[in-house]
């Protein structure tokens, strides 16, 4: 096993992980556990943080990322969980200031190219999708999927 | 000429209250129901109960009338959203938000907040000096934290401008290191007289910091 | 490289599950324990080559785990799991062998290119050894024997070749430390940090050795952290 096999057997093996992302999922309550345990699962480098460590328990038994106890709102939180390194940040705490604060530490200070924020408010998720913080409301999805459902009907 | 204050306790009262010996209309939403039955008894303001990270809230403040909002939750993230929805959601020229973090401070000046203080002591003691908070920037502690430098910026109508070194009486424990006017840098001596625009670098001992700032800026209230 | 094996343990299963699918493509077979007793109950499996072992582990200790390799299987070659911040208990470590750590979170990139560096030394040849980044593997390779002198020397031989890094000094610290030797090594951590001002292990060491009562962790390159100028 001569190191210039080696060299070339790590470079065959990293072609093959490349569509593997580094991802921070902010909160494990509802919202974060689904995310943190489907990304996992498809294979992504997943770190979760919350402030509370009981509720990593939410976790699937398959989860294989890796688990940050803290507040996400502290920029040292974010560096504990090398938001830095992070092809993606997703923040879905349950209060919505929370995401809106961290995602845009993560874009600014730590300069994560992709960065989502949960945003149930309609109104707050509207001011912030103009700011060009790529959102997403639960409560607009399903009350949108709502209206559309009823419209056809008609 | 109307001032949103987002936030509870007796920093919104004292904040209020200095507000309104100013001329000012203090409009003050706090999310403690009780609290917004007291503030409304004990002050001639304004209050609403709810969440001021609300963009209807803030609406219904007047946002769009008013020349400052304040900040001064216990939460960062919620005074982070207050200003910056009343920055670019209503236009509000200044905005002010309490950090707890003192990371947050330089965090909050990149995302647009006019200004971020990590403590409400400093924010009390500046809107007392009737002083913007751009005039006094660069507050270095030194030595183990027993002296501050302080870059301090000098306006026509304080009562500094126009007097001589002689005449400031400086507290003890203080000192003007030197005087930065357009590009010359100078150590100040006793003719001097101080002019507008004035760029001073104050060096004082923590105690002697707020009568420095006085002395320089105006009485206190 | 079939009959060859390594072994993870680390009482969270997300952490065995993660290091075992990041190594999976590398084609050594990966076996996985819980606690330390149940590696230990391992050790007469000849094929093991390698543990990955987190410090932190409730029941026996991650460092006692090492003492008890480092007695029954010195050829077996440890990288260590560390949380974030400062790795703990790592001159314990150094004087039982284990000189490369990883901190959570990491990704699999780095622990394979980790494992890879790892298991390559030995198949270093000495006498070809040309460059900074060989003699540094050279001295690791001599630490995993315990011959810290031997370590010395080559790391040395690494800061001949390029005095403006600080990798190599803060081994030298380090290997001082080991060796007894504070004021060398602390003379060597000042060296590193001078070299470069961003280089944390050499900081939190050289901060660790000069305050009040000098007690605390050694601080070592961990490869899962990153520093800001190698984004």
């Amino acid at each position: 096993m001569g190191i210039c096999r080696q060299t070339t057997k790590r470079r065959q093996v990293n072609r093959v992980m490349a569509k593997s992302l580094f991802i921070v999922v902010v909160g494990c309550g509802r919202l974060g556990s689904l995310l943190a345990n489907g990304l996992s699962g498809q294979g992504h480098s997943v770190v979760v943080i919350d402030r509370r460590a009981e509720a990593f328990d939410d976790l699937s038994a398959e989860f294989s990322g890796f688990k940050v106890v803290g507040d996400a709102v502290e920029s040292e939180t974010l560096r504990k969980a090398r938001a830095a390194d992070a092809d993606c940040l997703i923040a879905a705490a349950e209060e919505d200031n929370v995401n809106l604060m961290v995602a845009q530490v993560a874009k600014d200070v730590f300069q994560v190219k992709w960065v989502i924020a949960r945003v149930a408010e309609p109104a707050r998720e509207l001011a912030y999708r103009q700011l060009n913080i790529e959102t997403v409301s639960p409560t607009s999805l399903a009350g949108d999927y709502v209206l559309r459902s009823l419209a056809q009907d008609k | 000429m109307k001032v949103i204050i987002v936030g509870g306790g007796k920093v919104v009262y004292f904040l209020a209250k200095v507000f309104i010996s100013k001329g000012y209309q203090p409009v003050i939403i706090d999310q403690d129901k009780d609290e917004c039955l007291w503030l409304s008894q004990e002050l001639k303001a304004v209050v609403l109960n709810g969440d001021g990270s609300r963009p209807v809230l803030l609406e219904e403040a007047g946002a769009r009338e008013a020349i400052a909002v304040l900040a001064v939750t216990p939460r960062d993230q919620d005074n982070l959203v207050v200003c910056q929805l009343a920055s670019k959601m209503f236009e509000v020229e200044r905005t002010l938000a309490l950090v707890n973090d003192p990371e947050n401070q330089e965090v909050f000046h990149r995302l647009g907040v006019s200004v971020a203080f990590s403590t409400t002591h400093i924010m009390a003691t500046l809107i007392e000096q009737q002083a913007g908070l751009e005039e006094v920037v660069n507050l270095l502690p030194v030595a183990q934290g027993k002296m501050t430098v302080t870059e301090v910026l000098l306006h026509q109508g304080l009562p500094s401008v126009g007097r001589s070194m002689q005449e400031l009486d400086m507290p003890s424990g203080s000192l003007i290191g030197a005087i930065i006017r357009g590009d010359k840098v100078t150590v100040p001596r006793g003719p001097d007289r101080l002019q507008d625009g004035d760029r001073l670098l104050l060096i004082s001992t923590p105690e002697s910091y707020g009568p420095a700032l006085r002395c320089l800026m105006g009485k206190e209230v | 490289m079939k009959d060859q094996k390594i072994l993870v343990v680390d009482d969270e299963k997300n952490i065995r599950l993660s290091l075992s699918q990041a190594l999976a493509p590398l084609g050594w077979p990966v076996e996985t324990a819980v606690n330390g007793e149940e590696a230990l109950g391992k050790l007469d499996d000849q094929s093991i080559l390698l543990i990955i072992l987190d410090l932190r582990m409730p029941g026996m200790d991650g460092i006692e785990v090492l003492r008890r390799v480092s007695e029954l299987r010195p050829d077996i070659r440890v990288i260590i799991v560390t949380a974030y911040g400062t790795v703990e208990r790592a001159v314990e470590a150094m004087k039982l062998g284990a000189v490369d750590f990883i901190q959570k979170p990491f990704s699999p990139e780095q622990i394979r290119d980790l494992t890879q560096q790892v298991l390559a030394r030995d198949q270093l040849n000495e006498d070809k050894a040309a460059d900074y980044q060989t003699h540094l593997e050279l001295a690791k390779k001599a630490v995993g024997e315990r011959n810290f002198k031997g370590a010395l020397s080559h790391a040395q031989k690494a800061i001949a070749l390029d005095p403006y890094r600080a990798e190599a000094f803060n081994l030298v610290g380090c290997l001082h430390e080991v060796l007894h030797q504070r004021e060398d090594a602390i003379k060597n951590y000042r060296m590193a940090y001078e070299a470069d001002p961003s280089y944390a292990p050499a900081r939190e060491n050289l901060d660790r050795l000069t305050s009040h009562g000098g007690r605390g962790p050694i601080s070592w390159e961990s490869a899962g952290k990153q520093r800001k100028d190698d984004k």
